[in-house]
This record gives structure tokens, C-alpha cells and sequence, in this order.
């Protein structure tokens, strides 16, 4: 069995995004439910939450940016960028601690503690671009982590691989002219989904050309589509991009009882497809996979998602 | 909405005397398929496209771009040999609507854009149409695509719109599209937000019909 970490803090519920809001602290508690009634607690590694060290948050997001963020926030405000960022008035220290678990988790599997972990944070950070948080997100949560990959622990090769139902157009931004760091995204189709982004031909730009690639899917599709593009677009670039270390953002949200798209992946897709994940991670990178949690609304699935999530991570048997 | 906002002003232009090679050149150099010809004066006098020099190459140049025979036979060609002379024109203060229309009913690719003294003032392409409809679609911001289907009489939209901003909800372009069925509407509102579940359910309990993604079109093909 795989020494798996478990990032998870209550302190993650206090980013309150108000009423009627998608993306809500029941989804942690969902997922806590899912984890726990599976009896995996006792097996897991619990990280709590941490404060990240400001210069692996400046090391993606401007200061400008990171001080309105704080005074937008302190001041009361209710939305920060636009209407879909509702916060409260600890939605900024929460997303200081959001990165802070993911670091953590990410020191831990480098110095060989654990094998793996799944990070339960919020609020999600993939569509974060630099100077710009919209989609729910403040801090692009696995960019920071894959800097600080590369920078504190000489990581040559990061491989990002994000299955939430939405592009992340943040990571896809940052990353995009840097061929050190493959993103690799399977999401509906933009022109049917939000933000837009995430179309077949962005590639990547200048001497990061090839190393990001995007894997849109039509309204209506599920399991079999996402297998044919896992077998046919996510497996053979990594094949070739040979990652040291996997960051994933896992959303939940392509369930096909996901009221957020139109998309209907089944729970057992799910689980395929992060076994198909895990295959690459211990094939590339060692085991090394940090996954991070972006997406993922419907409360009734949540449990048995997370949990099976988990347990791939772990090495054991699904539902 | 007129055309001199859309079209492209800074011109590559030929003379007359220019050789078919030069135009060639040009062409690819540019990226461009139109090269409208003018005089000193800068009159319009033609225009040359990549069909026109597509047309006049020998078969052998296809074959075989440095072929000194195939070359030297067409050393000789001018582009005023091989322009259309007076092609179609559209003025500044025409609208894009028009350029549309026209581009649509004369089966050209683009028009030269001249004032009344014949000068040429830019170009309109294909391509700039195409840039002010993403633009009017507004794709370059993050949001989501609904697609609703309405009766065609007075105040749908109204109700559409009061639905979506009672949600607080910014609105970055919406379209409406004729529908299949007689007296429908297809209503496309392109919603600024990640958060459409709610709007969604709203828009049901109106009595509206969202359409399957799968199905939605701006326009069907002509039967």
C-alpha cells in the first residue's frame, strides 16, 4: 500500500462565498464523508493546513496583485474581480493556507514521507491567471506548486495534468511558454463551457510550443470519449515528455450528475482515468503525484468520488 | 459599423508593371490572397489575386518552382496581364453589413475600398469580417453559452434578460438566431460567469426551453 497524504483542515471553511454559491464548503465536508466512511482515515497521512511563504506565491502572482487581493478582502468587500468570486472577509488568509497545504504536501512526497496526496483545499486555483482571479479561483494553487517543484527541489520536468470539467486557462497561461512544465487538459468543450478556453489548437507558444495540450469534450459524451482521448492524447504526451513529478487538479465536476456541465462521465470513469494517471506517475515520476482538488459541485457524489479518488491513490481496490 | 473602421489600411499594393513573381512574393511574404493594383496617383486600377497567378503558372513551375524554361516562359507576364480590371468596390462609408452582403452575393474574398476620386483607402477581407464577429461574440472573455429557445414576439428578450440579471449576471453578447421551428427563436446569451446552474433552472421555470448543446446552430445549411 501507497503512503498517501490527505490534506485537510477545517480552516478550508472558512472561504464563504455566500449563498447559493457552487463553490461551498459542503464540498469539503462531502468529501471528508466520503474519505472517512470508507474507513481510509486511520490509513491516510492528515496534513493540516499552513501558511505559504509569500515568495512561492510571488513566484506566480505580481505583488500588485496579491496586495489588492488582501485589501479588496480586509475591506469587506464582497467580490473580488468579478461577480463569480464571492468571498468573505478570511477568503485571503484561507487562500494563503490553500497553497500552504499544497506545498506542504508537495515537500513531503520530494522528501520521501509519502508516496502521494490528494489536497482538499479551497478555494480551487486553476483558472487564477497571473494578475486576474475569476471561475471561483485567487491563487493558481499547482502553478505555484510546480515552481516551487522546480525551484526548491531542482525538479527538471513537471507534468500537470487537469481533468476538472473546466479549461484551466490560469495554469494554461502561465505555463505556456515554458517547456519545462507540460499541461495537459480534458474538459468540455469551450465553446459550450466556461471560460472559453482549452481549444485543440492551443499548443503552447514560443520555445513552449508542444508542451501544452488540450483534449475538448462535445456535450453529451462520457466514459468512452474520455478514454479514447486519455489513450490517444494524454498518454502518448507524456510518453514522450517523460514527467519527474505529476501535479494533478482533479475536479470532480464531468460527473454526469454535475449540474455545472454537459458532460457525463460515470464514477468508474472516474477511477479509470486516475488509474490511468497513476500509471503514468509511477512509470515517470516515481509515484510522485500531488493531486489538488479545483471542481466538483454535486454534494451526493462528492463522497464516493473522493473516496475512490483516494483509495486509487492509496493502491487499493475501487467500489 | 462602417468599413473603414474594419478594414485593413495599411495596403500592399502592386503596379501595373510589377511581374507575376513579385506578386507571388508579395502574397506570401504578407500572408495575404488580394493585391489590389493602382497607379502613381494612387488610383485603383485592379486588383490581382493568388487564383489570378495560380492560374497563369505553367504546369511545370508547380512541379518545379526553379525550372529555368517554365520560369523564363512567364518572365514576360505583368500583373496587368492577369488582374481583373475594374474589380468590385466598396467605400469607406459603406457598413460592414453591406461589405457581408456584398461578399456574400459576389463570391469574392475581399473588396478594395476606395474613395469617390477612385484612391484607394484599404482593404476588406473575409478575415476582417471574421475578427469583428468574434469580437461581437465576445469569446475572448471567459463565460458561458446558454441556448434558449423563444416565441418570435415582443418582450422575450426583455424577460431573458431581467432573469439574468436578477442572478447578477454580466452579459457579454447575445445572439438570436432563426430557429427550425416556425415562430421560434433561437436565443444565444453568452453569460460572463462560471456559475450557470442557477440561471438555468431560473430560465426553466419561466416555461423557456434550454436547447441541447448538441443541437444549437447560428445557421443551417440550405435545404
Amino acid at each position: 500500500m501507497n503512503k498517501t497524504g490527505y490534506v485537510h483542515d477545517n480552516r478550508y471553511l472558512l472561504h464563504d462565498t455566500g449563498p447559493y454559491h457552487p463553490e461551498n464548503p459542503d464540498r469539503l465536508m462531502a468529501i471528508f464523508d466520503g474519505i472517512k466512511s470508507g474507513g481510509l482515515l486511520d490509513k491516510l497521512t492528515i496534513i493540516p493546513a499552513r501558511p505559504a511563504e509569500m515568495k512561492w506565491i510571488s513566484s506566480i502572482h505580481p505583488e500588485h496583485y496579491i496586495h489588492r487581493f488582501e485589501e479588496v478582502c480586509l475591506s469587506g468587500n464582497r467580490e473580488f474581480c468579478s461577480a463569480d468570486n464571492q468571498m468573505c472577509v478570511s477568503t485571503y488568509e484561507t487562500a494563503i493556507l490553500a497553497v500552504g497545504g499544497v506545498l506542504e504536501a508537495c515537500r513531503m512526497v520530494m522528501a520521501g514521507e509519502l508516496d502521494n496526496a490528494f489536497c482538499a483545499v479551497r478555494p480551487p486555483g486553476h483558472h487564477a491567471e497571473e494578475s486576474l482571479a475569476m471561475g471561483f479561483c485567487y491563487f493558481n494553487n499547482v502553478a505555484i506548486a510546480a515552481r516551487y517543484l522546480q525551484e526548491e527541489w531542482g525538479v527538471e520536468r513537471v507534468g500537470i495534468i487537469d481533468f476538472d470539467v473546466h479549461h484551466g486557462n490560469g495554469t494554461q497561461r502561465i505555463f505556456e511558454e515554458d517547456p519545462s512544465v507540460f499541461y495537459y487538459s480534458i474538459h468540455q468543450h469551450p465553446s459550450f463551457a466556461f471560460p472559453g478556453t482549452g481549444r485543440e489548437f492551443e499548443a503552447g507558444n514560443a520555445s513552449g510550443q508542444g508542451y501544452t495540450k488540450n483534449s475538448p469534450v462535445l456535450p453529451g459524451k462520457g466514459d468512452e470519449e474520455y478514454k479514447r482521448l486519455v489513450e490517444n492524447d494524454m498518454i502518448p504526451v507524456f510518453k514522450e515528455f517523460k514527467p519527474d513529478v505529476l501535479i494533478v487538479s482533479t475536479g470532480f465536476d464531468a460527473h454526469e450528475d454535475d449540474d455545472m456541465s454537459d458532460v457525463e462521465l460515470t464514477t468508474h470513469g472516474f477511477s479509470w482515468i486516475m488509474r490511468k494517471i497513476m500509471g503514468i506517475g509511477w512509470q515517470y515520476a516515481s509515484g510522485r503525484v500531488i493531486s489538488v482538488l479545483e471542481g466538483g459541485y454535486c454534494i451526493e457524489r462528492l463522497p464516493e468520488l473522493a473516496r475512490n479518488h483516494m483509495r486509487i491513490l492509496m493502491g487499493e481496490e475501487t467500489d | 459599423m462602417f468599413v473603414s473602421k474594419s478594414m485593413t489600411q495599411k495596403v500592399i499594393t502592386l503596379e501595373r508593371d510589377a511581374s507575376i513573381f513579385e506578386a507571388q512574393e508579395l502574397m506570401f511574404k504578407n500572408r495575404v490572397r488580394h493585391i489590389p493594383v493602382v497607379d502613381n496617383d494612387n488610383i485603383l486600377i485592379g486588383i490581382v489575386t493568388d487564383r489570378d497567378i495560380r492560374t497563369a503558372m505553367p504546369y511545370d513551375l508547380f512541379k518545379d518552382p526553379e525550372n529555368a524554361a517554365a520560369r523564363n516562359s512567364v518572365t514576360c507576364l505583368k500583373v496587368r496581364d492577369i488582374m481583373t480590371i475594374n474589380p468590385i468596390t466598396i467605400q469607406p462609408t459603406h457598413t460592414i453589413q453591406d461589405a457581408l452582403l456584398m461578399i456574400l452575393k459576389q463570391k469574392v474574398g475581399a473588396f478594395p475600398v476606395v474613395d469617390d476620386k477612385h484612391q484607394l483607402k484599404g482593404i476588406i477581407s473575409v478575415r476582417d469580417l471574421l475578427r469583428a464577429f468574434a469580437n461581437v461574440l465576445g469569446i475572448g472573455q471567459p463565460g458561458t453559452l446558454l441556448g434558449i429557445i423563444a416565441k418570435e414576439k415582443v418582450g422575450q428578450l426583455k424577460i431573458i434578460v431581467d432573469a439574468i440579471t436578477a442572478k447578477n449576471i454580466s452579459i457579454g453578447s447575445i445572439l438570436v438566431a432563426r430557429y427550425w421551428e416556425k415562430d421560434k427563436r433561437a436565443v444565444f446569451p453568452y453569460l460572463l460567469t462560471n456559475n450557470v446552474g442557477p440561471i438555468k433552472r431560473d430560465l426553466q421555470a419561466l416555461g423557456y426551453t434550454l436547447i441541447d448543446p448538441m443541437d444549437w446552430c447560428l445557421d443551417e445549411i440550405p435545404k
